[in-house]
């Protein structure tokens, strides 16, 4: 509202300074004021005893009474006082425009015969026409109109900005699930080496025993006691049957502790496909490929919950921020796995024609109710609890999709499951290796 | 002496291999994926430690672990879980009663001596009948409370009134002069009292005396700090404020009774042996706490 003029301001820029009439004038006199070429413009003139206005004597209700056979005899000496409106349309100067426009509107009377009086602190000050008095108040509304617009835009930019902080902060929550599906891995990984080394320790036990006895067979000078004691530790050691047990599973605990790192530089480079902060920068991506990435990240939300079916077909390359796409992706897949009370299937199709992408993520969850599916992609709107969820994954989905200028809708059975649909176009690029795609076909 | 048997439940194979191979030497180590076989065979074999994972597809390693310890009460029980998550650690103290709470990736070492406690501690309880009469008592239990909230002091009126003596400390100092006039029973504890953090005088009152059961009500939701007072103070039970009337006592019906048992069978106060603590201002703290409830005592004449 700061960049209004301020409301006293607009009705001052109304107000035309006519000098009043005094209500002892006599009628006669009246007459030539309403005569005079300069007040042309008025329907009415204001009538004002010591300052402050008493009344109105209007144009067309003088002439009612002048214009009557011998009138002007009859009455042109008399004062003005006995004729005139005294419950005039009165403005204070400091009122806003929109209260006066709103006062004046609710007492005119139609035909319009009569102008509005306005006045400082109850005292005359001059008049204004109640034509430009709503005009004014229109230019103000479509000003208010144009501020909302600007505060709505603000508003929806602001909230632009809290959405990426949530993606943020589901993005945190989804690295602290990586972070603690990697302990598994490095839990064994790391005993592995611990005990690893323990064997290696006693290996170079083993190992000096040998060298010492070979050392005294071939040192002509040992005797024999002295070999057969060296003799007796080494068999002694050879035949530890834990010992040998363990070496015989070392070499199990090596290829599982290779495999394990393997799974963590997997869930690392996941992490930071997935994340891939230049989400704004665009780039070349197999919609297929967010929906593995943000299947890989999801693991943690899903793995114990949901038989994921996965029907994908070959796919353009196309123009897109993947890292967004993967976000709808997870988003969704959450949402499927949060709607199973018990362990359900999560059916995941991709295909495509000449033109669009299509993505379609069913689950067989507990639907949404048909009252509230048209809420769903609301910011905030969310059924769960506190804690839970903040009701902007789907509001967030929609607007990524959005703008790579494609669609989503939703399907949903209750008790039996829901249906998100997704179409992505084809840029021009995309459509050639679409086409290309479908003649290898 | 035969070796102990280590019950090892999760369910990532390779896990149970490294762990398998960790006390290869020295335990009789039996390992499954499966939770419906580990409770097999807690009901089949004497089994002194299990040791489970949190998440695994067919049971939570906190429910496992509330199933040992009807099956089987003298198995301890330790939870060892990559997934650090609240509800995972309430329950494992209120169900599970694990004796330790350890985090994957482990410190070999570390969960070496662990194990080779628990077995140590399992091997003394299998000789002492958990439901042994409780001995004839002499002095009336005393329950004390370290919360500001009236409503926690209401309630343990009303359910142990009429048993025991309460004491409720406004502040930490108080808190300490009652313990130096005489060892308590249960402690029914908020986390913060007042500003202070009581953590490191719940960790103390468990070290000296092992027979103290510790109650946590509390609005505080901290994840590490409960596992740290899992370890490090043996608390039995967690309650996330508010909590309902009925459950605090049935619980302090219960902590009292477990108190009386603990008593009648010392054997069973290494059950809830405590870790040392590992944070260096509340092993300050705990010193100094000592140290003064020693002058406290020796001044009264304990
Ligand atoms: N697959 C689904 N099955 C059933 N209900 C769903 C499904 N997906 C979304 N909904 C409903 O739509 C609501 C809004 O979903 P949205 O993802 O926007 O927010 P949320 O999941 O509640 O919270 P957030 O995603 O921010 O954690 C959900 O609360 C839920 O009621
Ligand atoms: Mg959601």
């Amino acid at each position: 509202m700061n960049n209004l003029n301020p409301p006293g301001e607009s009705i001052f820029s109304l107000v035309i300074p006519i000098e009043a009439l005094s209500p002892d004038v006599p009628l006669e006199e009246v007459a030539e004021q309403f005569a005079d070429p300069r007040n042309a413009r008025l329907l009415s003139l204001p009538v004002v005893e010591n300052g402050r206005p008493i009344g109105v004597i209007s144009r067309y209700q003088f002439m009612n009474i002048y214009l009557k056979l011998y009138a002007r005899e009859l009455y042109g000496k008399r004062p003005l006082r006995g004729f005139i409106n005294n419950t005039p349309l009165l403005v204070e100067l400091g009122q806003p425009l929109a209260e006066a426009a709103q006062h004046v509107a609710a007492n005119m009377q139609f035909p319009l015969t009569e102008d509005f009086i306005v006045t400082r602190h109850g005292r005359y000050l001059g008049i204004g026409f109640v034509m430009d008095l709503l005009k004014a108040m229109e230019v103000q509304m479509r000003a208010n109109t144009a501020e909302l617009e600007q505060a709505y835009s603000q508003l929806k930019s602001s909230q632009l900005a809290l959405v990426q902080s949530e993606k943020m902060a589901s993005l945190g929550q989804m690295v602290a699930g990586v972070a603690h599906e990697i302990n598994t891995p490095l839990g064994y990984v790391q005993n592995n080496v611990a005990i690893g080394q323990e064997l290696f320790a006693q290996m170079q036990g083993v190992l000096g025993t040998y060298e010492t006895l070979i050392d005294q067979l071939l040192d002509g000078n040992t005797n024999e006691e002295q070999l057969a004691a060296q003799m007796q530790i080494a068999a002694a050691m050879r035949n530890d049957a834990s010992m040998q047990e363990m070496r015989g599973e070392m070499n199990g605990l090596m290829a599982d502790s290779l495999y394990g790192i393997e799974q963590i530089s997997g869930l690392v480079h996941d992490l930071k496909n997935f994340s891939r902060m230049d989400a704004a920068a665009n780039d070349l991506a197999n919609p297929n490929d967010c929906i593995e990435s943000a299947l890989n990240i999801g693991r943690n939300v899903l793995k114990d919950k949901v038989e994921v079916v996965k029907d994908l077909a070959q796919l353009p390359e196309i123009m897109c921020a993947p890292s967004q796409l993967n976000q709808v992706f997870l988003n969704l897949f959450t949402n499927a796995a949060q709607a199973m009370e018990t362990p359900g299937k999560l059916l995941i199709k991709s295909w495509h024609d000449s033109d669009n992408i299509y993505i379609g993520v069913s689950d067989n969850g507990k639907g949404i109710p048909p009252d509230i599916i048209s809420r769903i992609f609301d910011p905030f709107f969310t059924t769960k609890p506190v804690g839970e969820g903040t009701g902007l994954g789907l509001a967030i989905s929609h607007q990524i999709i959005q703008q790579h200028g494609g669609s989503i809708r939703v399907e949903s059975r209750p008790g039996e499951g829901t249906s998100f649909h997704i179409s992505l176009p084809l840029s021009g690029d995309a459509k050639s290796n679409a086409s290309a795609l479908a003649a290898l076909a | 002496m035969s070796k102990p048997t280590l019950l090892l439940i999760d369910d990532e194979d390779r896990i149970l291999r490294s762990l398998r191979m960790l006390f290869f030497v020295g335990y009789n180590v039996r390992t499954t994926t499966e939770p419906g076989e580990a409770i097999r065979i807690l009901r089949e074999e004497k089994v002194h430690v299990i040791m489970s994972d949190q998440r695994m597809p067919q049971m939570q390693g906190s429910e496992l672990l509330r199933i040992a310890r009807e099956t089987s009460p003298a198995t301890m029980r330790i939870l060892l879980t990559g997934y650090s998550d609240l509800d995972a650690s309430i329950a494992s103290v209120n169900e599970g009663e694990v004796f330790r709470y350890l985090m994957k990736p482990w410190n070999a070492e570390d969960v070496k001596k662990v194990v080779a406690e628990a077995a140590a501690i399992a091997e003394a309880s299998f000789a002492v009948q958990s439901h042994a009469e409780p001995a004839t008592e002499t002095a009336k239990p005393r329950v004390l409370i370290m919360d500001h909230d009236e409503a926690t002091a209401k309630t343990v009126h009303e359910t142990l009134g009429d048993r025991c003596e309460i004491v409720w400390a406004s502040d930490a100092q108080h808190a300490m002069e009652e313990l130096a006039k005489q060892d308590v029973s249960v402690v029914v504890s908020d986390l913060m009292l007042g500003e202070t953090n009581v953590g490191y005088i719940l960790k103390t009152i468990k070290q000296l005396n092992p027979q103290t059961q510790c109650i946590v009500v509390t609005s505080f939701n901290d994840t590490s700090r409960l596992i740290e007072l899992i370890n490090q103070a043996q608390i039995t039970r967690f309650l996330p404020k508010p909590v309902s009337k009925g459950i605090l006592a049935r619980n302090l019906e219960s902590m009292l009774e477990r108190f009386h048992l603990v008593r009648s069978q010392p054997a069973l106060q290494k059950r809830q042996s405590v870790e040392p603590i590992s944070n260096a201002q509340e092993r300050v703290q705990a010193g100094n706490f000592i140290g003064m409830l020693g002058k406290l005592r020796a001044r009264i004449g304990v």
